[in-house]
């Protein structure tokens, strides 16, 4: 459903992401690995449309993302904390978010719902603004916030990052039941190999821009990734 | 969308840390924002009366028609020093299914509910309705005014286009200061009558409504050259590719003679010379130093004896635009790494030296700068020694006082197109109470004992102020390391 074709990005003179051809088909799980610096977010970033691409282009389901904006609706997010409304408290975001995506109260209760494991009785009813919250709720957060409204493809920047071990596992579990249930496609970068390969069926590495290895096959795919990082 | 949009950015500003601060500033600048507009609609009132009477020019309506055009120079000027750029944090909605133009209309339209936009209504409007309509009738002054206002208009898109595009750059500052410089030449030395040459434009539009159809196609074009832009812009990272590496790299060599606080007003200074914002009040001081040039050759402010009152407000802009402007915000530049200067040994002690360093540096470059206005006579060179004194020794105390009050936390590195607070009308208004304090002691001992004594008078408690300096200086070090949790945490927050 997401397609990257020639995408460059160039900073003065230095290339910072170089794709020529990457196909994400639908409710497929991928990880996107690779060192500090690789493109990760940046790759993220143009695929919102939040950087502009220097060559190429980024589409969803047909639609260049900087041509239209009919895919925000199929697309959910979250990088960092700037996505958030940091000075409204958890409800009042998602209030403010359900009539963006023109949603009733039963289906955000409803999908709260879901979540009620996730967020551990810490981040609703509580009346603190999201930006006194601790970076481990924040994120809980805008991941709840990113699959909000149905959205066919979720990216999520390192969402295993300042979570707790049991909020990992209970992450994992909810990616696992949105994508079966729902099909969603699901986009995850992390520096945990252990989660990514675990929940992930396809795993693409980066180095400097470029995708190194484009791995699918399960059973090897560890291995490849733990001779890549030089960890045994 | 419109009234969530609106709701969200109100609620923003409400649980901002710094609300207090905000809502006292917002009171004082409607309190003088409402006084300088009544002065304006009584401007407006007795225009034809001051063109007629003290101008003694024959009929009113040609000498205003002729004029119109530094009107709007002048407009073009202080709008693109004082107007506010919308503000926005595109990263919360860009990710969101909200329309791109949806926001970007939203937030133009905001910005046109500004003072600025009724300035032209204010001085105009009365003038059309006393003047015009007795001598043409009601409907060619209507025409009239609407010609007019459609201008001040067109303007205000012209403005918010021209200022993001050419923010920064070279060419932006070269267009201004030409505008500038027109203006004055042809005002004061009459070389050219280009305003007699924009004359029959506006008479014309007393006898035919085409003008109005005609300017009506400007605004709506100009409303949309400006759309355009910044929704092409809507993006987050810089506009402008490569930083001015070459000069941002310079040490000012002399600070590391002062010990720890000279090095923090390095680090001060490369902030500046870093950040667009910053760097943007530097430039500032370039064009104040030249400001002089209006009021010293204006034979408006020629006087029998001693000089024009007004020359000292002249004086404190020239010397201490930098510090009135950057100082406002004292803190509020630091704090992303404000943790880093609370972590340091003495760090906050040395950050408030340097500071004040910096500040007396730029200040004292100003004053060189200005001696050769001593061209327009000795008395310049007085003044502005004595507002200099002035500026160092009270002035320079009272803005860092007022500054850590509630200090406003403030994203630097978010370089992307609708980042402008804390830039604008606010922090321009902001310095008239801050222009009256020396007044309060020039104008009784002017009063009373003469213009010169009361420059000795504003001399002499200005290097009053410099003899205690450490002492105070030391107090408003005081002052941040004592408030220094809250003020870090109010920075941490803003995230």
């Amino acid at each position: 459903m997401i397609k990257i074709k020639d995408l460059k990005k160039i900073y003065g003179s230095t290339t910072v992401l170089n794709i020529p051809d990457l196909t994400i088909p639908k409710s497929q799980c991928i990880g996107l690995v690779g060192n500090n610096g690789a493109g990760k977010t940046t790759l993220f970033r143009i695929m919102l449309d939040l950087v502009r691409a220097t060559e190429g282009f980024v589409s969803v389901d047909e639609e260049e993302v900087n041509k239209g904006e009919q895919w925000k609706t199929k697309v959910g997010a979250y990088l960092d904390e700037n996505m958030l409304l940091s000075y409204l408290s958890p409800e009042e975001y998602f209030k403010a978010l359900i009539k963006i995506y023109r949603l009733s109260e039963e289906d955000l209760q409803l999908h709260l719902d879901k979540f009620a494991d996730f967020f551990n009785g810490e981040i609703l009813g509580s009346k603190k603004y999201i930006r006194d919250l601790s970076k481990g709720n924040i994120k809980k957060v805008g991941i709840a916030a990113a699959l909000l409204g149905k959205p066919e493809a979720v990216l999520l920047d390192e969402p295993f990052e300042n979570l707790d071990p049991s909020s990992q596992i209970r992450l994992k579990k909810l990616i696992l039941k949105e994508k079966e249930e729902n099909l969603v496609t699901f986009l995850i970068s992390s520096h945990d190999l252990n989660h990514v390969t675990e929940i992930c069926e396809r795993i693409v590495l980066l180095e400097k821009g470029v995708i190194v290895r484009d791995l699918e096959d399960k059973s090897s795919m560890t291995e490849a990734l733990n001779n890549y990082f030089n960890v045994s | 969308m419109v009234k969530t949009l609106i709701k969200l950015e109100v609620l923003k500003r409400i649980r901002g840390t710094s609300f207090a601060r905000s809502l006292a500033i917002g009171i004082l600048m409607l309190f003088i924002g409402i006084l300088l507009l009544g002065y304006l609609l009584l401007f407006g009132l007795f225009l034809n009366r001051l063109v007629t009477d003290v101008l003694e020019k024959p009929d009113a309506i040609i000498f205003i028609n002729s004029n119109l055009l530094y009107f709007f120079l002048l407009e073009l000027i202080y709008r693109y020093f004082i107007q506010q750029l919308p503000v926005i944090n595109l990263e919360n909605y860009l990710h969101l299914p909200i329309p791109k133009s949806g926001i970007i209309h939203s937030l133009l339209a905001c910005s046109f509910l500004s003072p600025l936009n009724i300035v032209a209504l204010l001085i105009f409007g009365p003038f059309a309705y006393v003047e015009v309509m007795e001598v043409y009738g009601f409907a060619p002054a209507m025409v009239w005014l609407g010609a007019i206002l459609l201008t001040s208009w067109s303007m205000h898109w012209f403005v918010l286009w021209f200022k993001q595009r050419f923010e920064d750059s070279l060419t932006g500052t070269l267009v201004v200061f030409s505008a500038l410089l027109v203006s004055i030449g042809s005002n004061y030395f009459g070389l050219y009558d280009l305003g007699g040459f924009f004359e029959p434009v506006f008479t014309f539009a007393l006898e035919n409504p085409a003008p109005i159809v005609l300017l009506a196609i400007v605004f709506i074009l100009s409303y949309f050259l400006c759309f355009a832009f910044y929704r092409q812009n809507a993006y987050l990272e810089e506009l402008a590719e490569g930083e001015h590496l070459q000069f941002a790299n310079q040490d000012l060599g002399f600070l590391s003679k002062f010990g720890l606080a000279g090095e923090m007003a390095n680090l001060e200074w490369k902030l500046i010379i870093r950040h667009k914002k910053s760097r943007t009040y530097l430039m500032l001081c370039l064009f104040f130093l030249l400001y002089g040039l209006i009021f010293y050759t204006n034979p408006a402010y020629r006087v029998e004896t001693g000089f024009s009152y007004l020359f000292i407000f002249v004086g404190t802009f020239i010397t201490g635009i930098f510090m009135l402007q950057y100082g406002q915000l004292f803190l509020s530049w630091n704090s992303p790494t404000f943790d880093f200067y609370t972590h340091q040994k003495n760090g906050l002690r040395a950050l408030v030296r340097g500071k004040y360093l910096l500040f007396s540096g730029i200040s004292f470059a100003c004053f060189i700068l200005s001696v050769p206005y001593v061209y327009f006579g000795w008395n310049v060179l007085f003044i502005h020694l004595a507002t200099f004194l002035f500026n160092m020794g009270v002035t320079i105390h009272l803005v860092i006082y007022l500054a850590l009050w509630k200090p406003k936390p403030m994203n630097l590195n978010k370089g992307s197109i609708f980042n402008y607070e804390g830039m604008g009308l606010s922090q321009f208004l902001m310095i008239i109470p801050l222009v009256a304090v020396p007044y309060v002691v020039f104008l009784p001992m002017a009063y009373w004992f003469g213009d010169y004594i009361g420059l000795l008078a504003l001399g002499i408690i200005g290097a009053f102020g410099l003899l205690v300096f450490p002492m105070i200086s030391t107090k408003m070090a005081d002052v941040v390391v004592d408030k220094k949790y809250e003020i870090s945490a109010a920075f941490r927050q803003e995230l």
